[in-house]
């Protein structure tokens, strides 16, 4: 080694580390829970308060109460929803990040017939046709980008990010036009009927049982099916895919139409189950946190449960803790925010590692 | 495999809608079945739909729970607040969740609660239900659910004689011609709450202004303070010189400020944030209805259907005018007008002036002499008009 070679090393490089032990990699996991807790700790000081009570009252107010257990499976069941609709398209390294559109666009579908069909059809047909129809429309709206991008290879994070807009605007006109509620002469879409909800299965909405069985279902169409196996290939290498003799197109559609139809389903849920009407933040975001939820869970459909239920805690404790403590929304936004960073970051240490420029360099004394 | 998996979930789905009808009794931990209701034991819950950092809406409604507790002597523990409940399912959570904490009374300020704690009051008739600017009540029929909201048309009124004073000592001394007095107003939603407070403001400048006019845009959000500071630009950059507002933060006295234009603020005195812009603001003092609410209950008494109070029960003011700011002579004109306002010499909705209606752009006319009497019938303000010279570019 020559001189000038070590004089150009830096001081600090990232370099891919071979794959951890199972062991040291959970381990790297669980310390970045503690580094994010300790992190959060330092800003809720930094804000006046006891960390511990706060960390106890996110937990008190997220699961401790028969109402906040139920408001917290309330959050995880659409998110966990949103996750096992975005996965079958992130295997397939189509970036999906229209859920939250596709979302929206199932919940006015089933708010169409829950609003207007309700007189004319019983409860449970109304909640099967409501499914079916929320399902058909939010795979039709996936469906857009992904024939977008089988015919013109068109970018598909951009497209179906756009379409989140698109969605959105649409429930905007709906809420200050034509299905205003006129009994109110306010902005808003009315409340369902009663026979337009869901019914309830340990005192929530059966939205949840649905998304269970989805997990299942995904687990086995991705890692048991002829499609889910297609949709491996096709997102480890689109010419491999092409070279064995498969119809690229028809599973970068098929599949995108399946991510559609379960976050439609997803829609039909929030506003059927849990809102009784549509508005603008019906999706609440959950079509983007749901990417982090597959990202941690690594697209497995089971830690995608635990993971959600996780997020779905925080979310809700974050509500909890700025009713009792006062803490600004924004701040238990950042305190949120941190705890994720830190589990995203992890994963980043288990797969890199920094290299320190050695002191001494072998050849100089 | 495929028809099994497809079996299974059909399966699931029938077995869940048979599930139906699952109502458990609702075991709500309420003290106040048992035992006499004391302001040492009551409990007060509120649903917020921002919190007090928004130093508009919720920051002042909270001042009014302040005052209310003082009145009445009750401890930090007697009250619960739950902050930043949307219109959403989280109303429904928050209000339950208060029923469990053994809430005796709850408030909720945001007219989109106003579903919700309808569905609670009709399911809890042994708590009682308050909701701010909300008009269910009466048409609910249910004697636990109540409607409050104060006549803050009339500190509007009076804020906009302060901005009329303002426009003419602009036109005075040339900084705007007659016709450049344009008034830009932020307003939250286009109904008849927000409507009732912009025409007050209107009438109240045109009252000694006679050519203002007023453009609005509607932010869609109670509370949105990045958006209510776009569009307070946005009116400004289509001509208007001082600012109003109907949404919950100070951010449009803020970019009224940085574009050296004037302000009238609403819920909080906003000269704080925006000394060098903000003339006067138009408050509502929440403690005269929450100490009357409570101590109904804490006497046993019917809580009023419909509550609206104004200048004369102090329910509503306005914020100390802003000297530095304001035109000279400007207060002994206010004092003079809130005067008129408490005797009934001056009404605010008075005519003449036409303008039509915003559901169906019906004309209406207002004849010299004439007044609509807002808030007499119910306390949620009901006066939807669009009077001429105010225009609304995103109706």
């Amino acid at each position: 080694m020559t001189y000038e070679n070590v004089k150009k090393e830096p001081l600090v490089r990232i370099a891919k580390r071979p794959e951890l032990p199972k062991k040291k990699a959970i381990l790297v996991r669980i310390s970045s829970i503690f580094v994010a807790l300790l992190l959060g700790g330092l800003l809720i000081l930094a804000l006046g308060y006891n960390p511990a009570l706060v960390y106890a009252d996110i937990i008190k107010g997220s699961i401790l109460s028969s109402t906040a257990l139920k408001s917290t499976i309330k959050i995880a069941v659409p998110l966990l929803g949103a996750a096992l609709a975005i996965a079958p398209a992130f295997k397939m390294k189509f970036w999906n990040c229209g859920a939250e559109g596709q979302i929206t666009i199932g919940a006015i579908v089933a708010t169409y017939f829950a609003l207007f069909q309700v007189d004319n059809l019983p409860s449970p047909v109304l909640f099967i046709v409501a499914f079916a129809a929320a399902a058909i429309a939010g795979g039709l709206w996936g469906l857009i980008p992904a024939f977008f991008k089988a015919r013109w290879g068109s970018n598909e994070t951009l497209f179906t990010l756009m379409l989140n807009y698109i969605a959105i605007g649409f429930v905007k006109y709906l809420r200050v036009g034509p299905w205003m509620d006129k009994g109110q002469m306010f902005p808003k879409i009315p409340m369902f009927d009663k026979a337009a909800r869901l019914p309830e299965v340990f005192g929530i909405h059966i939205g949840w049982i649905i998304v269970l069985a989805l997990v299942i279902f995904i687990y086995i169409y991705m890692t048991r099916t002829k499609h889910g196996y297609e949709i491996a290939v096709v997102g480890e290498s689109v010419s491999t895919a092409r070279y064995s003799g498969m119809n690229v197109k028809k599973i970068i559609m098929r599949t995108m139409f399946l991510s559609g139809a379960i976050a439609g389903i997803v829609g039909w849920m929030m506003v059927c189950g849990t809102n009784y009407t549509l508005s603008d933040t019906t999706a609440n975001g959950y079509g983007f946190t749901a990417i982090v939820v597959a990202w941690l869970s690594k697209l497995n459909p089971f830690t995608m449960v635990a993971i959600s239920a996780f997020l779905a805690v925080l979310q809700k404790g974050s509500n909890t803790i700025q009713t009792n403590f006062g803490i600004p929304a924004s701040a238990s936004e950042v305190l949120t925010g941190l705890i994720l960073l830190c589990m995203l970051g992890s994963e980043f240490f288990i797969n890199y590692r920094f290299v320190f420029r050695k002191k001494t360099v072998g050849g100089d004394k | 495999m495929k028809k099994i998996i497809a079996l299974v979930l059909t399966l699931v789905m029938v077995l869940s809608f048979a599930a139906c009808g699952n109502d458990e009794p609702v075991n709500d931990g309420n003290t106040g079945n048992n035992e006499t209701l004391t302001a040492e034991n009551i409990k007060v819950g509120f649903v917020h739909v921002s919190d007090p950092s928004d130093m508009g809406y919720t920051y002042n409604h909270d001042l009014g729970t302040k005052k209310m507790m003082e009145n009445l002597g009750l401890s930090e523990d007697q009250v619960i607040n739950k902050y930043n409940i949307g219109e959403d399912e989280g109303c429904a959570t928050a209000i339950n969740e208060l029923i469990e904490a053994g809430c005796d009374i709850i408030f909720a300020t945001s007219f989109g609660h106003g579903d919700y704690m309808t569905e609670a009051a009709a399911e809890h008739p042994e708590i009682q239900f308050c909701h701010a600017t909300g008009s269910q009540a009466a048409g609910s029929g249910l004697s636990n659910y109540h409607n409050y909201f104060t006549s803050i048309y009339e500190a509007r009124y009076l804020a906009g004689v302060a901005a009329g004073l303002k426009l003419n000592e602009m036109i005075a001394n040339g900084t705007i011609t007659e016709d450049e007095a344009v008034i830009g107003y932020v307003a939250a939603f286009y109904f008849e709450e927000v409507i009732s407070g912009f025409s007050a403001f209107y009438l109240g400048a045109r009252s000694v202004c006679p050519s203002a006019t007023m453009i609005t845009l509607k932010a869609d959000s109670w509370s949105d303070p990045v958006k209510e500071g776009q569009i307070a630009q946005s009116l400004i950059d289509q001509g208007a010189v001082l600012i109003s507002q109907h949404s919950d933060n100070p951010s449009p006295a803020t970019t009224a400020e940085a574009a050296g234009l004037f302000h009238c603020g609403y819920n909080s005195d906003m000269a704080e944030a925006a000394p060098k812009a903000s003339i006067i603001s138009a408050r509502a003092d929440w403690s005269i209805y929450l100490t009357y609410a409570v101590e109904c209950v804490l006497n046993g008494e019917e809580i009023a259907t419909d509550w609206c109070k104004g200048f004369a029960d102090g329910a509503n003011f306005t914020s100390p005018l802003n000297e530095a700011v304001a035109a000279p002579g400007t207060q002994e004109i206010l004092d003079e007008v809130a005067q008129g306002i408490i005797d009934g010499t001056v009404h605010v909705f008075a005519g003449p002036w036409t303008g039509y209606y915003i559901w169906d752009g019906s004309v209406f006319e207002c004849a010299e002499g004439e007044w609509v009497d807002e808030s007499k019938d119910r306390s949620s303000p009901y006066f939807g008009y669009i009077i001429d010279g105010i225009t609304l570019l995103d109706a």
